[in-house]
């Protein structure tokens, strides 16, 4: 129902989003995964007619939205990746006021007010003031303003960000409730890999301004259906030894955490000899050795040779 | 556009450091200055220098003479008439007057000169006098009549000046006041003496009721002054929400609910000349209710003053939407925080808000003249010296000018419906 093509914007140095061409169906839900200055939000503004691209197009039904925006707007709520709320107004206030620009009033207005405080949990604190909600809170009520009006599609700019663990599940899971049961279609932002594995049907993955791979999870994954990925964890943190065994030959990319190291090698590669070798050697300890089935950071990490986050 | 003036107004209301600004700051500007300047004003006599014409409508022989014949009327005992008769022709409250203004406390600091009223105002004109004191036709037997029959409305005297608010001219007003005080008052003490019930409160009623023109004080004048530089704050508040607005992308959020973005715009102006409305009742009131700056007992004064306040306010409102418009468009918030930070104090100054203007270059006063601040500030003057429609004709005008001026490039420059920044 919604297509970008080629859909690309240049600002004065720099090219944020470069010919990007992605596709949502009807009751689809979409992931967007890129790392920070991917150019996700630009791609959002222009397809919710927010910002004018500078070549490409963007069609709902096929027909394009860049001279008549009304239609997009019509079916469409965007939930921005800031805290777009009057912080000096109470949930209810903001809620109500939403509401009515989107034209509801009495009965209807109260009704859909207090079914949106609900659907994000928030009924019993209503009243009070935005500025003083916990960040997960601010975040729940950021979506309930975007449902003041039922939309068919739900854009999320990583909505995530700054959240703790619980808000942040009451969040994916009303947002999934919201595709499955109600059929809204869902594009859904973020440098998160795990929200988008668990929330998305389908993933475009970004990186600096372009899809560099799209599908199904499982398509996805299948880009290392050649390579494993083993992940050793040691005693400590060994810099040189971590270096080393990154150039060892056969190993296609290697990232370091604190005390751990992943590697993608391919299928049937035998480079663990040689590992443990210059391990010993550097006189480290290995604590645990572990093969993993991939997951959509790998194949970033495949992709672009870097992590999904610093 | 109720949703959005709901919400602007209570966005103002919510934001204690703003209002502090909006309310707090005048008044306290206003008893400073009102209390400092008083001070300065009348104490400073060095600087009070200035040549008045007199001019003199009245013949007091002929008063006299008047006043004799009625007393001979009257038929009272030939003693009491004779000594009535004595009095009034000994009393001459011109030369009372001429006395004290060139009496050694005022060290000839106002020197007189005696013209004839064409010539005093064609002095005034070209500025070779600074104020005319004309004694109205029927003064001394005004006075006369007062002081010895206790009957008539008391003595007047006009003053007219090139600047009525100069502190000069606000001496010699209340060097000119407390005169006529005197004689009215001297009137309600022989009504007194003379057995009529008369009470202290109605005494002191007498003292107060002078009709010298009245001239403007320090409390009222930065009263308005500080009421008409204070309303400009109200365009960068609503400018600087406006930028919070798009900064936070709720800005987005209201263009993609596809309401007419007009209607946004339209609450900004609205709800700036509301707040405006609110400011100056709350100023003009407390002022007077303070320090008794504006006597509240005229229904036709305050009812001039809500009208000049109403274009003053209408004004702000499109001045609120000019930058409103030109913070949406820039996205940033550039511009109110350049006009709360500089604009409006150089506003404030040239239209008159710390000091008269009066000896400044003419092309600093034309512009002044045409801030919606001093225009507003001349406005109210010359209602408080004069109340007559005609006075507020030039100075409204140029408001409604500028005001349109500000809409119309507001309205050139606010993001069309579906238009995308
Ligand atoms: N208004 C703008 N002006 C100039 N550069 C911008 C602007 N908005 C975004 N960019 C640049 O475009 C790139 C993509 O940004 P963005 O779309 O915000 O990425 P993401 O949302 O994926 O983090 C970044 O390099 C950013 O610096
Ligand atoms: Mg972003």
């Amino acid at each position: 129902m919604l297509d970008t093509d080629k859909l690309t914007k240049k600002f004065k140095d720099t090219v944020a989003v470069d010919n990007v061409t992605i596709s949502l169906r009807q009751g689809e839900s979409v992931g967007l995964l890129g790392p920070n200055g991917a150019g996700k939000s630009t791609a959002i503004a222009m397809i919710s007619t927010l910002m004018k691209p500078t070549s490409g197009d963007v069609r709902l039904h096929g027909k394009s939205v860049l001279k008549n925006n009304g239609a997009m707007r019509a079916i469409l709520v965007v939930v921005p990746q800031k805290i777009a709320l009057y912080e000096e107004l109470s949930a209810y206030e903001n809620l109500k006021f939403f509401g009515r620009i989107y034209g509801l009033t009495g009965k209807k207005l109260e009704g859909q007010i207090q079914y949106v405080l609900e659907l994000v949990g928030l009924s019993d604190r209503q009243k009070e003031l935005v500025k003083n909600y916990s960040g997960g809170m601010q975040r729940r009520v950021n979506l309930a303003a975007a449902m003041m009006h039922e939309p068919e599609v739900l854009i999320m700019d990583e909505p995530t960000v700054g959240i703790d663990p619980q808000s942040r599940n009451h969040l994916l899971e009303t947002i999934r409730k919201l595709n499955r049961e109600q059929g809204m279609t869902v594009l859904y932002t973020s440098h998160y890999m795990e929200e988008v594995e668990k929330l998305c049907d389908r993933v475009y993955i970004m990186d600096h301004g372009k899809v560099i791979a799209s599908g199904t999870k499982e398509e996805l994954k299948g880009i290392l259906s050649e390579e494993e990925t083993v992940w050793i964890e040691f005693d400590k943190s060994y810099p040189k030894l971590f270096e080393k065994l990154g150039q060892i030959e056969g190993i296609q990319h290697a990232v370091t955490d604190e005390h751990s190291l992943k590697l993608i090698i391919p299928k049937g590669a035998r480079v663990l000899g040689t590992l443990f070798h210059e391990a010993e050697r550097y006189g480290a300890q290995i604590i645990n050795v572990n093969v993993q089935t991939p997951t959509l950071e790998d194949v970033f990490l495949r992709l672009t040779g870097r992590k999904l986050r610093d | 556009m109720g949703a959005f003036l709901v919400k602007d107004i209570m966005l103002l209301l919510r934001d204690r450091s703003e209002l502090l600004v909006l309310l707090a700051m005048p008044f306290l500007l206003i008893a400073i200055l009102g209390f400092s300047l008083r001070g300065i004003f009348s104490g400073d006599l060095e600087a009070l220098e200035m040549d008045v014409a007199f001019v003199t409508l009245d013949d007091e022989a002929q008063a006299v003479e008047a006043i004799q014949n009625e007393i001979d009327a009257m038929g009272i005992p030939q003693a009491d008439a004779e000594a009535l008769k004595q009095a009034a022709a000994a009393i001459s409250p011109q030369t009372m007057l001429v006395s004290l203004l060139e009496s050694e406390n005022l060290d000839g600091l106002i020197p007189l000169q005696n013209m004839e009223q064409a010539q005093a105002a064609e002095g005034l004109e070209e500025e070779t006098v600074d104020a005319v004191i004309t004694i109205p036709d029927g003064f001394t037997e005004a006075a006369l009549r007062n002081m010895l029959f206790g009957s008539g409305d008391g003595t007047e005297l006009q003053m007219l000046a090139a600047d009525l608010t100069s502190p000069q001219a606000e001496v010699l007003n209340s060097i000119l006041e407390e005169f006529v005080g005197t004689v009215n008052f001297e009137a309600a003490i022989s009504r007194l003496a003379g057995g009529e019930t008369v009470t202290g409160a109605e005494v002191a009623g007498g003292v107060e009721t002078i009709t010298a023109r009245p001239p403007i004080s320090s409390f009222q004048y930065y009263t308005i002054g500080m009421a008409v530089m204070f309303v400009l704050f109200v365009g960068s508040t609503i400018a600087s929400q406006a930028n919070l607005e798009q900064k936070q992308m709720v800005f987005d959020r209201i263009l993609l609910s596809d309401r007419p973005p007009l209607l946004y715009l339209g609450s900004k102006a609205l709800a700036a000349s509301l707040i405006v409305l609110v400011q100056l009742i709350l100023l003009f009131d407390l002022s007077s209710l303070i320090f008794r700056t504006f006597s509240a007992d005229s229904w036709s004064f305050w009812f001039g003053v809500a009208i000049i306040s109403v274009v003053l306010a209408a004004a702000v409102g499109c001045l609120a939407a000019l930058m409103t418009s030109l913070t949406l468009r820039l996205q940033s918030d550039a511009v109110p925080s350049i006009f709360s930070g500089g604009v409006i104090a150089l506003m404030a100054f040239l239209g008159g808000s710390f000091m008269p203007m009066g000896g400044t270059p003419e092309i600093l006063q034309t512009i002044g003249n045409w801030t919606p601040n001093g225009a507003a500030m001349s406005a109210y003057f010359s209602w408080l010296l004069e109340p007559e429609a005609g006075n507020l004709a030039g100075p409204l005008t140029r408001i409604g000018i500028t005001a349109l001026l500000f809409l119309l490039v507001a309205l050139a420059v606010f993001p069309k419906k579906g238009e995308v920044l």
